[in-house]
């Protein structure tokens, strides 16, 4: 029984890190660019823009981008061999009249920027070279920009002050040191400075190498899973903080609605077992279809319409948001068991009617297959009653297929739980992913989707107990 | 026998469940316990030294008469900007009752990130601090396009509005913030004086690079420097005179230093380092707001609740007349909030144009008092009352003049003809939104009343398209030129925003017009990540957008010709006119209202006359509220307000919802 559980449980470790990966892959796809975080940053909100001028400190904007994981390549960082040639290539793109769209340009001139610390020498190089002297205030905005440290929140209270103290001195220095053709006695006394800045040790490239595997985008998503670092741009605090506040309300209507689900299914599923094309099955089994098709944001909707609205007298059945009263903390705790039944009321229901019906019908279609099979008719023949070829007999093999069923059902309540969640207005796991997707806010995204599959994972392992439990052969096997 | 068992079962199963969340909530319940015990302990250790204050005071009293009330500065203004002595607007809280004081203010919001003044650029912390925080100078609601004192007692501007000079009020001190009541924070009890100084740290952290505030900074990128010479004196000098200038330099806020400036312990943080540490402050981790405004935040939890209390201690007389505001943060769509509204949860609400036709006009609630032609304020009498409220928006339908067929003057003009504006704000609108013929408000001073706007007058579009050359000379039904050769027929695309309903049903309307002129219009919807590349890139033939103004005018932005060709430039049409450029320039550079006025109106003959856009209709909302309902039963204490007062008339029309709901009251 040990082995079985463990295998069970070193299977779940291949699987969670395969769904990491295709996570972090599908957000990398779509993931924004630092030009994009430009234009939003200049409050340009949907559907109506601000008048204002454009903000014009790009440092800000790139901790933003650094913080969120987005500025590193995504498997392989090569980096670290950039020459001078390449980025000369690349700043000759950039120069007007080189035939690029003005937004394409944007772009690939914020593209540079985020090469970071390995870019700065090769840049440097350019900047000392008198040949490109048409390249230099481009590249000299993107060696203060690429030269540029970021420090992430968690840091600025843990790192020792004198470092602080050095690396914000630099970037004061980089600020000031930006080449304008217009005054060449500050220009060159300014690339002289970049150069020299340059040399730095922060800015040497002996662990590239190292890098190319190791310092790539994954790897820093990785890190910042483990470390709890991943931060939400969008809450301006660590994800893990936030997601810690909501699981527990999306975990304990998921868990009571499958709860419900099985409390209602069992019992109807053999009473329509039992009682096969009979007036009552058949107008069950069309009932039930037709609640089956019926969509649960428009139950959900339906119900809140109906039942949560304040009648004539200002009062409604049901309470139309929320998970308890606001003033029930000071209530004895079976009123506020109550108050708490009676918020969750409607949001059980339009979360576990569907599943109960599939359940019902699955259960049934189970056990009708079941109950013509031989072993049923020997138990019968030996003289079993009704009762317990059904319950003894035949249930505990049709529980197999309810036990795959609700595995599954973990993960489909999670979607069916953001509407449920949206509609009656409660603060859980699913609505922080729905506001983290709508504002493009990836960390906060992944997070979610990463516990969220952590609790289908524990889903499935119950489920994988279970048959333990029902099926005599898994038993046999591990003993 | 197995009844009973199972009985049983559930019993002791219910029995554990009730221990087990009884002990859970304990903590909870505890904590809540201690917070209001130090409420109370903080409250009695305030009046105790209240009192000792008050002994002092009657000990020392000094035997001379008492000197009587302070009279305001008489050199005080109009409230026009002027150079050279004081212009601010005496104070004046003359339109405040405080017979009508009390009450609570329950709406809905969105969770502001943090409450940060500087880092968080959210609306909603905008609004926290303009109700907790006071600036140097005011915009009064009824006036908003003059200046009142404010935290300054008077304003006096020099060397060609370059220099700034404020003299602030005396015996302001900051709010005493709410973490102060923990023990951990007893160096916060202290009474602190708002000083100068307090201003000059809010300055010195805006223009700290290592600040992450760029949107903030960008108003005070050309401050040349800051000075306070004493506690009660600020001088601002700009490089150059600006009229922006005028409005970051009055709307100053202070930021208290004794709290930014100092580590969780109450040792001051070392001067380089304020910078990096203000991003990722205690203070702001704890969630605190200290100004020195007339309400304080008393709790904040993200997406539950935003509850404002007024602060006792507040120096002048608060601008609105409730005593508590409350944000609920927890419901977010927009059905179940009109649910939440009409069971009595909120008192303030917005509808959409969709909701006003379904709730309103087709009396869906009853409690809404019906639409009256004759009476424009006939909503406020219903049991739930709602008002029309304008916003300083616009939206419009812009011509790439880069484009040949909108490079010419007469195609645009034809197109304004062929667009029926005020039909389509009727039929798609319900009514919400005033036709615009430019991009200033109708209700702004500087609005120009003789501008006569476009017909819509289909045979005058026609013959100054066939003015233009557009004719059917094959006799397909379309319109066409012959351009270079070739007969090009007249067909082009409108680009807008996909999921806007009002949109669609607005553009399909036009596309029928101009299909009865012999025009093709062909309308493409994109996400609006790809809008920000069309605006970018000027990749369109016409192009949907909308623009918030503000009440301070500057077309340099917007029709000024070298904004078309910078990158990202917010002239995306590529308008040029040379008198636009002269005049817009000037307007960047004029302080006096009228002169303003004067310049404003003639480049709204000229953008009349151009039509870079189709100038559509400015943006309108339906404010609704509990009113008491009329004759009900008792209702609950704080439920229900009394509605809108009369003051509501009172207000410059062009306050937008927010200071609407300033003027609820409770008898």
């Amino acid at each position: 029984m040990t082995g079985y559980l463990l295998r069970r449980m070193l299977f779940l470790i291949p699987t969670f890190i395969g769904i990491v990966i295709i996570n972090f892959a599908v957000l990398r796809l779509q993931g924004g660019t630092l030009a994009e975080e430009l234009s939003q940053g200049t409050g340009e909100a949907a559907g109506e823009r601000r008048q204002q001028a454009a903000a014009q400190r790009y440092e800000n904007y790139l901790d933003r981008f650094r913080r969120s994981g987005n500025d590193l390549p995504v498997l392989i960082n090569l980096r670290g061999f950039l020459t001078k040639a390449d980025l000369e290539a690349d700043l000759r793109a950039l120069q007007p009249g080189s035939g690029l769209k003005d937004s394409e340009r944007n772009r690939r001139e914020k593209d540079l920027w985020l090469l970071g610390p390995a870019a700065v020498r090769p840049l440097a190089e350019i900047v000392a070279d008198p040949a490109l002297a048409a390249l230099h205030p481009t590249a000299s905005q993107a060696l203060t920009l690429c030269a540029y440290t970021s420090v992430e929140p968690r840091a600025a209270t843990t790192l020792p002050p004198p470092v602080l103290t050095a690396i914000q001195e630099r970037n004061r220095r980089l600020r000031e040191l930006v080449m304008d053709p217009r005054d060449p006695v500050t220009a060159d006394a300014n690339r002289q400075a970049l150069v020299a800045l340059a040399q730095d040790p922060a800015y040497n490239r002996d662990d590239r190498w190292r890098n190319v595997l190791l310092h790539t985008g994954f790897t820093d998503f990785c890190r910042r899973l483990v470390t709890g670092d991943l931060y939400s741009e969008t809450k301006k605090r660590y994800v893990f903080e936030v997601i810690a506040e909501r699981w527990s309300v999306t975990f304990w209507l998921n868990t009571s609605s499958i709860l419900i689900a099985w409390a209602v299914a069992v019992p109807l599923g053999i009473r329509s077992a039992r009682r096969v094309s009979s007036l009552e099955d058949r107008v069950t089994t069309e009932s039930l279809f037709v609640l089956w098709s019926v969509p649960s944001f428009f139950v959900g909707t339906l119900l809140l319409h109906h039942f949560c609205t304040a009648d004539a007298g200002g009062q409604a059945w049901f309470p139309n948001k929320g998970l308890s009263s606001p003033d029930s903390l000071w209530w004895s705790t079976p009123a506020y068991l109550l108050d708490v039944l009676w918020h969750a009321a409607l949001p059980l229901v339009t979360l576990s009617y569907a599943s109960f019906v599939s359940l019902s019908r699955y259960l049934r279609a189970d056990l009708l297959e079941q109950l013509h099979a031989d072993y049923i008719r020997t138990a019968r023949a030996k003289g079993a009653d009704d009762d317990r070829v059904v319950y003894h007999h035949a249930l505990p093999n049709s529980s197999l297929t309810m036990i795959t069923l609700s595995a599954g059902l973990l993960s489909e309540l999670f979607s069916g739980v953001l509407l449920v969640e949206l509609i009656f207005s409660i603060n859980g796991l699913g609505w922080l992913l729905l506001d983290a997707a709508l504002q493009r806010d990836a960390p906060l995204i992944m997070g979610a989707t990463v516990i969220q599959v952590g609790l289908l994972l524990v889903g499935i392992l119950i489920a994988d107990l279970l048959y333990a439990v029902a099926d005599p052969r898994i038993r046999s096997r591990y003993a | 026998m197995n009844a009973l068992k199972i009985t049983l079962l559930a019993l002791i199963a219910i029995l554990l469940v009730v221990v087990v969340v009884d002990r859970s909530r304990q903590p909870a319940q505890l904590g809540e316990l201690n917070r209001t015990l130090q409420a109370l302990t903080e409250a009695s250790r305030a009046q105790t030294d209240e009192l000792k204050a008050l002994r002092q005071q009657v000990a020392s009293r000094p035997t001379t008469p008492d000197p009587g009330p302070r009279t305001p500065d008489p050199s005080s203004g109009n409230g026009n900007p002027a150079l050279g002595a004081n212009f601010l607007m005496p104070y004046d809280r003359s339109r405040y009752h405080p017979e009508w004081q009390g009450g609570t203010l329950r709406s809905f919001a969105s969770s502001p990130k943090g409450l940060n003044p500087f880092l968080d650029n959210s609306s909603e912390t905008s609004e926290v601090h303009g109700l907790c925080n006071d600036s140097l100078a005011d915009r009064p609601a009824w006036a908003p396009e003059k200046w009142m004192a404010g935290l300054a007692e008077s304003a006096v501007i020099t060397d060609d509005y370059r220099t700034y000079t404020f003299r602030l009020r005396s015996g302001v001190t900051w709010q005493r913030p709410a973490c102060a009541r923990d023990d951990a924070f007893a160096w916060l009890r202290a009474e602190v004086p708002l000083t100068s100084a307090d201003f000059a740290f809010a300055l010195r952290i805006v223009l700290d690079p290592a600040v992450d505030c760029p949107q903030v900074r960008t108003y005070y990128e050309d401050l040349e420097k800051f000075e306070t010479p004493d506690d009660r004196t600020l001088i601002l000098r700009w490089k150059r005179p600006v009229y922006t200038s005028l409005a970051s330099s009055l709307g100053l806020s202070p930021l208290p230093r004794h709290i930014y400036g100092r580590n969780r312990d109450g040792t001051p943080i070392p001067e380089a380092q304020i910078g990096i540490q203000f991003n990722k402050h205690w203070f702001d981790d704890l969630k605190g707001v200290c100004g020195v405004g007339p309400f304080q935040v008393v709790e904040y939890q993200q997406d539950k609740i935003l509850r404002l209390e007024r602060y006792p201690g507040y120096w002048g007389v608060p601008s609105r007349h409730v005593d508590r505001i409350e944000w609920m943060l927890d419901v977010k769509q927009p059905d179940p909030q009109l649910i939440a509204f009409k069971n009595g949860q909120v008192q303030a609400f917005g509808l959409s144009p969709l909701k006003f036709k379904s709730e309103v006009l087709d009396r869906k609630e009853p409690r809404f008092a019906a639409v009256d032609p004759a009476n424009p304020k006939a909503g406020r009498s219903g049991e739930l009352g709602w008002e029309r409220t304008k916003r300083l928006a616009f939206s419009y339908l812009g011509w790439n003049q880069r484009r040949p067929l909108f490079a010419d003057k007469r195609v645009r003009q034809a197109m304004a003809m062929a667009f029926p504006k005020e039909r389509i704000i009727r039929d798609v609108f319900y009514g919400l939104g005033q036709p615009i013929c430019s991009d200033v408000h109708p209700d702004h001073t500087a609005y120009n009343r003789s501008l006569v706007p476009w017909p819509y007058d289909p045979a005058r579009a026609k013959a100054l398209l066939a003015e233009a050359g557009w004719t059917d000379h094959d006799g397909d039904g379309l319109l066409d030129r012959t351009i270079n050769g070739t007969s090009m027929p007249l067909t082009f695309a409108i680009k807008y925003y996909a999921n806007s309903p009002e949109w669609d049903n607005t553009l399909s309307i036009f596309r029928n017009e101009l299909k009865a002129l012999g025009i093709g219009l062909d309308l493409q919807t994109y996400e609006w990540k790809e809008m920000i590349r069309i605006y970018e890139d000027r990749d369109f033939d016409a192009v949907v957008g909308g623009w918030g103004m503000s009440l301070d005018i500057d077309y340099f932005q917007l029709w000024h010709s070298s904004q078309a060709d910078v990158p990202s430039g917010s002239n995306h049409c590529g308008f040029k006119n040379p008198r636009v450029d002269e005049l817009a320039d000037r307007l960047r550079t004029t302080f006096e209202a009228e002169a303003r006025n004067a310049i404003i109106r003639e480049i709204q003959v000229i953008l009349h006359e151009e039509q870079p856009y189709l100038f559509f209709r400015s943006t309108e909302g339906i404010f609704t509220w509990q009113n008491r309902p009329p004759g009900g039963k008792p209702v609950e204490k704080d439920r229900w307000l009394a509605g809108v007062v009369e003051d509501l008339d009172g207000l410059h029309p062009l306050r937008n919802r927010a200071q609407v709901s300033w003027h609820f009251v409770q008898p």
